[in-house]
């Protein structure tokens, strides 16, 4: 079982990393979480692991949402502006303001919508995805059309919106 | 036919159909050009959605190393838990060999081929260990006046533990403390992997003043990081990274036990066997002895069979400039 275990992890973390770096969109969080699902999934040691870790990992994101979104109103009382000022590199706030837009997409889709695609995105069967959601295995197919048209509209949306602003 | 909707499109492209439907669905292709259109802006949309995800990834880190028995516990550190669990430990040992001593040449005699054989495969000691406190544990030295079998009660060297090989010591530590403790959800192989922490990145001379020796090494396999590490009952512990290929790395442990701590208890636990002759034989070597790793530990793990990693260990010689 251990082995199978180190064997899952080599084949799953960074598949959990990445499902739930689009939750909590901070890679060291995601890193943290992921771990901490696997090592629970030592002590439960469950019969199929790599679907228990999506759906604990699902879990640990959604509470981590709601302690980030309490400690978020905090914030915004203290950060008056944003720190524009900030040096960065033409590349590196290029790939940031790009992140910030697919996220702002992701966030346009159905929280049903969104783990559908994202348990997709990092691997998962629609076997597995039907198993976490609760859906039917014949409905993924449509869930994922869905979501796939709804992300990529939000995202040219998002930019439309965002030239219109510039001027 | 009706024409194929979306979902089993993108189920089809998932490649996510039952081999029937996706024949089912070709079959149509084959004779709709309206679906073949559509089937193209699918592709599309999925290539186009991977993309825009692919923009909202994680940045690609390394692996870090699977610690299976590294369950976090944010307010208690690893050294605050185990620590007392190897003190309760020596005792239990002690009881163990107290209550070995009372018995004689036979049993003595299968304790001590437990012994060796657990000297002689440090990377797997869990069983026989398990074993041996579960067996002292059951039986108190008064139950069992077993008559020796050839009528001799020789003194034997029964548990050389004191100086056969430090990881002995502590495996037979550890294994106790889990059995005094009652905690036994661990396996030994993940064992391997807590007993050693590691910590900061440091250079080969600091690896050598930590060890007060070469670290030890497979020679002709590239060194990727050397790092500073812990293990209970060693002062100094160095772990080097080498990478066997460029997915394969392997990590040999150099540790320095800590003579204050494990060694000397169990010395003490193991002292009314003092009486051992001189001439009886050496503690068996864990490895063809490289005369500076004397008084070091020496482990290589990595994600290989542990005969191939017992192998390797046979390999390790010291780092030279």
């Amino acid at each position: 079982m251990p082995q199978d275990l180190a064997e899952v992890y080599r084949t799953t973390y960074r598949a959990l990393v990445r499902f739930l770096y689009r939750k909590v969109w901070d890679a060291e969080r995601a890193e943290d979480l992921a771990q901490e699902a696997f090592a629970r999934a030592v002590v439960h040691k469950p019969d199929n692991a790599r679907g228990w870790l999506f759906i604990v990992a699902a879990n640990m994101a959604r509470d981590d949402a709601r302690r980030a979104a309490r400690e978020r109103r905090h914030l915004t009382l203290l950060t008056a502006e944003p720190q524009a000022s900030e040096p960065a590199a033409d590349d590196a706030l290029h790939v940031e303001n790009e992140r910030t837009r697919v996220r702002a997409a992701l966030e346009q889709l159905t929280p049903r919508d969104r783990e559908v695609l994202l348990l997709w995105d990092s691997g998962v069967s629609y076997e597995a995805i039907a198993a976490q959601t609760g859906l039917a295995r014949g409905a993924i197919g449509t869930t994922l059309a869905r979501a796939r048209r709804r992300l990529v509209e939000a995202y040219e949306a998002g930019q439309r919106g965002e030239h219109v602003a510039r001027g | 036919m009706s024409h194929v909707d979306e979902g089993l499109l993108h189920a089809y492209l998932d490649g996510e159909l039952s081999p029937a439907e996706a024949q089912g669905v070709d079959a149509h292709l084959a004779q709709c050009p309206e679906c073949r259109r559509r089937l193209e802006e699918e592709r599309a949309l999925i290539a186009r959605a991977a993309e825009l995800l692919a923009l909202g990834a994680p940045p690609d880190r390394e692996l870090p190393p699977f610690r299976a028995g590294d369950v976090k516990a944010p307010t208690r550190l690893w050294w605050q838990v185990r620590l007392p669990l190897a003190w309760a430990a020596t005792i239990a040992l002690a009881l163990g060999i107290g209550t070995y001593l009372g018995r004689d040449t036979e049993p003595a005699r299968r304790a001590e081929t437990t012994t060796d054989a657990a000297a002689a495969k440090p990377r797997t000691p869990a069983e026989p260990v398990r074993e041996l406190t579960r067996r002292a544990a059951r039986t108190p030295p008064a139950a069992q006046p077993a008559p020796p079998a050839d009528g001799i009660a020789r003194p034997r060297p029964e548990l050389v533990v004191s100086q056969a090989d430090t990881a002995v010591a502590y495996a037979y530590a550890e294994r106790a403390a889990d059995s005094v403790a009652g905690i036994t959800r661990r396996k030994a192989s993940q064992d391997e992997h807590d007993r050693w922490q590691k910590g900061d990145a440091i250079g080969i001379d600091s690896a050598r003043r930590v060890l007060g020796a070469d670290p030890l090494v497979v020679p002709g396999v590239p060194i990727e990081a050397v790092y500073l590490g812990r293990g209970i009952g060693y002062s100094g512990v160095v772990i080097v990274e080498q990478a066997l290929d460029s997915t394969t790395m392997i990590e040999v442990i150099n540790a320095r036990s800590a003579p204050a701590l494990l060694n000397e208890v169990v010395v003490t636990g193991a002292q009314p066997v003092r009486s051992r002759p001189a001439e009886a034989a050496p503690p068996p070597a864990p490895r063809p002895a490289p005369s500076p790793g004397a008084g070091l530990f020496h482990e290589v793990r990595g994600p290989l069979s542990s005969d191939s990693l017992a192998a390797l260990r046979r390999l390790l010689r010291p780092l030279r400039p």
